[in-house]
């Protein structure tokens, strides 16, 4: 499958086993970084025998972020990977500098337990959501706005990787999946539907939409899907679009940077192609 | 337990408004009571299409507004007894209710009937918000365009975080002649983008334009027409009977009998 180069100069065309795309970077790519890296979705982590639920810290992100935006992601995020856990697991959740009323932390819980996990302990720098959660019955433990975290960025944006989102979903028009590491779908990706991972992306159905790996800048991040016919893919600052007329067979694929940009291959070729690609060293 | 049925498509015009009378009215003939709400409020014409407008006296706003009780406001359709619409106000800012009032005034009549039919707006704002809140299954219509069907999808995923977990699908105003030339989605395609499961299909015809104008809905006609028959199968197939086989619209031949193949196997 060949994909048309988004600027006309650095126009290649290469029909064949492994035909290339041309591309060329774009200053909007290279802002969607910052996104992931703010965290501004609600993320799930497990340690050891608890979950830990992160919100994305408040600050600039506020408007962006508000309230039912965040209560919808966590829903998402829950829906997608409902058999993560064992029942009864409890739950951290770091609220970092977000306010959160007794009524929203409620919610929360209730939330966690339809996928019967259990909400045990609060963990935030804001007085008024400690005063919350103790009212409400939960452990809390108040920090001042943790360094830690803000360490954590700081790590994050030195290319390490969070651990890998696994979801089973259908991304579908109009939702956005954003994670700083790579980011697995079993599931379709729907045109409109996006995908914006630090990591890699794999995509265990079609991938139809928009997907961009290595949206912190890592150029060797790659994209997977079984069957491949994006609107558009983008690894680091490169991007690229989908021919007018689909290709009449569809095979697993992979996409990756090369020299002359993107390039997608089939999967059962991928790894030969590889190895030979090493020869060209950085780029 | 009564069944809350929220029909909804993103897109304007695709047959929201004539799916639920046709549906409501096929409901009805099969023994069922049935409600429908008009939450088109600003561009009601539910009433219009059922031909109950001249008898619509007090809306939902009045009874939200708790100047009128909800009984009040029901009209009862002449023709179909166990019938029921609950109209939308015309004129009213219609921002002026909320999804929690719209949750409890359905909830309310809900208790009387076996289906309440909520006719969504288009769109995904406000309208769209208070039509989906009291709501534990949807109707998703689409045509077999492809801003439709991404609308659709759009909808879906709105749906699904609404936690609205029964999700079935109408096509409407399929053209078998255009999916024979290709030059319109296949259904193969839609369900393969949407996986949500099919309840029907409706053939694009012009007697809905007709009946809609007159103010009669297709289903009441004496006559047995192709849409109509397609409308009373979407009744069944919501009655649990599942193995109602889909309409052949593919068939060549314009004999009905020849039509009523089996679409999909299995
Ligand atoms: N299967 C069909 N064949 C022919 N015409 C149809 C069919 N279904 C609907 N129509 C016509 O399409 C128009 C729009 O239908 P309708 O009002 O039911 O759509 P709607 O989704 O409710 O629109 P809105 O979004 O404006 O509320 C009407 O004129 C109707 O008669
Ligand atoms: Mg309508």
């Amino acid at each position: 499958m060949s994909l048309k180069e988004k600027h006309s100069e650095s126009s290649s065309n290469n029909k064949g086993d492994q035909p290339t795309v041309a591309t060329g970077a774009e200053a909007g790519v290279s802002r969607a970084g910052n996104q992931v890296n703010e965290y501004s979705q609600v993320s799930l982590k497990s340690e050891g025998e608890k979950v830990l639920l992160i919100l994305p810290t408040s600050g600039k992100t506020e408007q962006q972020t508000d309230w039912s935006v965040l209560w919808q992601d966590l829903k998402y995020r829950l829906q997608g990977s409902e058999h993560a856990w064992q029942a009864g697991t409890a739950v951290h959740l770091l609220a970092k500098d977000r306010l959160l009323d007794g009524r929203q932390l409620q919610t929360i819980a209730e939330t966690l337990k339809e996928v019967k996990l259990q909400l045990k302990w609060v963990c935030t720098s804001r007085r008024q959501t400690a005063v919350a959660a103790a009212t409400a019955g939960y452990s809390v433990q108040q920090e001042k706005m943790l360094p830690a975290i803000n360490l954590e960025v700081e790590q994050s944006q030195q290319q390490q990787l969070a651990e890998p989102l696994y979801l089973q979903t259908t991304v579908r028009s109009g939702s956005e999946v954003r994670h700083p590491g790579t980011i697995i779908i079993q599931g379709d990706c729907n045109p409109g539907g996006i995908i914006i991972a630090a990591g890699d992306i794999l995509v265990w159905g079609s991938l139809r939409g928009i997907a961009h790996a290595g949206a912190m800048g890592n150029r060797e991040a790659k994209i997977m899907a079984l069957r491949m016919e994006p609107t558009q893919l983008r690894i680091a600052d490169l991007i690229a679009r989908a021919p007018e007329s689909p290709p009449s067979q569809l095979m697993p694929e992979v996409a990756y940077i090369t020299p002359e940009g993107i390039r997608i291959a089939q999967t059962i070729n991928f790894a030969k192609n590889n190895s030979f690609l090493k020869k060209f060293g950085p780029w | 337990m009564s069944r809350i049925i929220v029909i909804t498509s993103g897109k304007g015009g695709v047959g929201k408004t004539s799916v639920t009378a046709n549906l409501g009215m096929a409901l009805a003939r099969l023994g069922r009571k049935v409600a429908l709400v008009d939450a088109d409020f600003g561009l009601r014409n539910l009433d219009l299409i059922l031909g109950l407008e001249n008898r619509v006296v007090y809306t939902a706003i009045e009874v939200i507004a708790g100047e009128c009780r909800l009984e009040q406001a029901l009209v009862k359709d002449k023709r179909q007894a166990g019938l029921v619409l609950l109209p939308a106000a015309q004129n009213r800012n219609k921002d002026a209710v909320t999804p929690t009032q719209m949750k409890d005034l359905i909830s309310n009549l809900a208790k009387n009937y076996d289906y309440v039919l909520v006719d969504s707006p288009a769109g995904i704002e406000t309208g769209f918000r208070n039509a989906i809140a009291a709501a534990t299954e949807a109707l998703i219509i689409t045509t077999p365009e492809v801003a439709a069907v991404r609308d659709a999808d759009r909808v879906v995923g709105l749906l699904e975080a609404h936690e609205i977990k029964t999700i079935r699908l109408i096509i409407n105003r399929l053209r078998p002649e255009m999916i024979r030339q290709n030059e319109m989605l296949s259904m193969e395609d839609i369900l393969d983008l949407l996986v949500i499961p099919l309840i029907g299909i409706i053939p694009d015809d012009e007697r809905i334009i007709v009946s809609s104008n007159r103010g009669e809905p297709l289903v009441l006609d004496s006559k047995p027409s192709l849409p109509g028959m397609a409308f009373e199968n979407i009744a069944k197939r919501l009655e649990g009977k599942e193995e109602v086989p889909f309409l052949d619209l593919m068939a060549h031949n314009d004999n009905l009998i020849n039509r009523i193949r089996r679409l999909f196997k299995g």
